[in-house]
């Protein structure tokens, strides 16, 4: 009830904010003089069904539950408002504040704040922006959350789930150049997010994260090359890990190689697209170091549709994969017998912590439907197969699931923006 | 038989005027320095993708309102964009504060005066309404 009731002020919130942006952009014409202020909002309406019935699908991390084991058909997948306000203050110095409401980690609707930053422009080319930026990782990471302004019901989770963070607190300084047809963005960010809640009570911080990234459009073609590394840190600490530590030098080394504790993570990414009008092709890639349990997640799609009318289908095959998923852990035969048997308990353990890695790939079919002005209707069709042991990026898994087994989805949302 | 074909030679013919009607040529003030632009240069500058003309001076896009039959011409012919890919497009750019799509007039008309009135303005405005004041660049 808690959860509907601030849905609703959610919603209501927008509204208000629309009915402004409707005003002002209608005093916004260019014969009067440039209003200071803009509106806009977008959101998603979405329910989501899966075949699996021992586990939730759904789109982020973040989220405590989804479709399938908690509820037949889930809300709270997709569904989402956000609202904006942009002030541009002088011709060089503009602000932007964005509200999202969406199912968070305390199965809340409440609104977050996604951007909060001032920009200023040195030059129409050269501009430094403070406060909090989105981290634009992937080619859509920027509108990731904005369902009109993609093809998909959502970008594909094989790439877009490997790092779910969206902004970053700090600054970032942008450069634009042009060379005949070609215009290049090239921007660094220096940052870090205090605190990131996730539904089972841990809380990541991450610090002096530092990012290099280019955009480059010539024509219809675009291609994204992005690098971030930052120190990443989870509490609480892995209970499990802590124990090898009682093991002497050989069970430190373990816990310290696993434990996500200070670890510096490395994300590296490349995508491109091209979209001459009527189709669009588009691809990225990419790897994460987290040096720890987390592993080196390795993501990567492709994804294409044709433009029929107000129809826009579209097909993405798309895959992730883990590189290490097993340990040798301590030498238990080496051990004294009292001490053998919690060392290859622990070693079980350890196993069961790195399998739990998602590993999956997923054919996906759907279509985008313009059914009104400022309005699309999407349906998708996906098809997951979960690798050997693994429950892929689905969540709370229960005793009865099936690891290696397949998951169909059927997803149905509604877009708008104003 | 006669009848019938004149008929449809008439239909036809009003259909084509139709058409050419509702054709929209791009332009600029005739006092601008701009004579000519390539096609992706033109749909740079009405997407917010560079702010200068290639001469280096300010570029002033002006837009018809949406859902006005000009605009979807424009970006049909230019870009090969519907309504809904513009306003996809702008979604992207709106939402993470990068900018805002240009500015908008009622009618080719209003966006006509706009643009004699503004030699660093860049439009399109129906066929019909091209004088010397205006300098058609496509």
């Amino acid at each position: 009830m808690n959860n509907a009731h601030s849905l609703r002020t959610a919603i209501a919130l927008i509204a208000v904010m629309t009915a402004w942006c409707r005003f002002d952009s209608a005093a916004a014409d260019a014969d009067s003089a440039k209003s200071m202020f803009s509106f806009n909002a977008f959101g998603t309406l979405g329910v989501v069904h899966s075949s699996e019935d021992n586990a939730d699908f759904t789109s982020s991390t973040f989220k405590p539950n989804g479709a399938g084991f908690s509820h037949e058909w889930s809300a709270d997948v997709d569904s989402r408002v956000g609202g904006q306000v942009t002030a541009n203050i002088t011709p060089r110095l503009s602000a932007v504040l964005q509200l999202i409401a969406e199912q968070n980690y305390a199965n809340s609707y409440r609104p977050e704040v996604e951007w909060a930053n001032i920009k200023y422009e040195f030059t129409p080319d050269v501009s430094v922006r403070v406060g909090r930026i989105e981290l634009p990782l992937f080619l859509v990471s920027d509108s990731r959350k904005v369902g009109y302004a993609n093809p998909w019901v959502r970008p594909p989770g094989e790439v877009y789930d490997v790092v779910p963070i969206t902004n970053n607190d700090g600054i970032d300084i942008s450069y634009r150049v042009h060379m005949g047809g070609l215009s290049s963005t090239l921007g660094a960010a220096y940052g870090r997010t205090y605190r990131l809640d996730f539904p089972a009570g841990s809380i990541a911080d991450i610090q002096d994260l530092h990012g290099l990234f280019s955009r480059t459009e010539y024509g219809a073609a675009l291609f994204n090359l992005s690098y971030v590394a930052a120190h990443i840190s989870l509490r609480p600490v892995s209970a499990l890990l802590e124990d090898f530590r009682e093991f002497g030098p050989a069970g430190e080394a373990i816990a310290d190689r696993y434990e996500l504790e200070q670890k510096l993570a490395t994300i590296v990414s490349a995508g491109a697209s091209y979209d001459p009008g009527k189709w669009f092709a588009t691809a990225e890639w990419t790897e994460f170091d987290g040096h720890s349990y987390l592993g080196v997640d390795t993501g990567w799609y492709v994804s294409g549709g044709y433009r029929i009318a107000k129809f826009t289908p579209y097909l993405t095959y798309s895959a992730l994969t883990v590189a290490s998923t097993s340990a040798a852990g301590l030498n238990a035969a080496a051990l004294p017998a009292g001490e053998a048997g919690t060392a290859y308990a622990l070693n079980v353990g350890l196993n069961e912590l790195l399998a739990t890695r998602p590993i999956q790939r997923t054919v996906s079919a759907g279509t985008r439907w313009d059914f009104a002005k400022s309005f699309d209707f999407k349906l998708q069709f996906d098809h997951t197969r979960l690798g050997h042991g693994s429950a892929g990026t689905l969540i709370n898994v229960q005793p009865g699931y099936q690891s290696g087994g397949t998951v169909n989805l059927c997803s149905a949302a509604i877009d708008f923006v104003f | 038989m006669n009848r019938t074909g004149s008929i449809l030679v008439g239909l036809a013919l009003s259909l084509a005027s139709g058409i050419a009607m509702a054709d929209v040529v791009v332009v600029v003030s005739a006092r601008s320095p701009i004579t000519a632009l390539s096609k992706n240069q033109l749909i740079d500058i009405f997407l917010g993708k560079v702010s200068r003309y290639p001469d280096g001076t300010e570029a002033m896009p002006v837009d018809q309102v949406e859902g006005s039959g000009p605009r979807d011409e424009f970006y049909a012919k230019t870009a090969d964009k519907s309504a809904a890919q513009i306003k996809a497009y702008w979604s992207k750019i709106i939402f993470t504060g990068r900018g805002q799509p240009p500015p908008t007039v009622s009618n080719s008309v209003e966006m006509k005066k706009w643009i004699q009135k503004n030699p660093a303005a860049i439009g399109y405005i129906d066929r019909a309404l091209v004088d010397d004041t205006v300098r058609v660049l496509y």
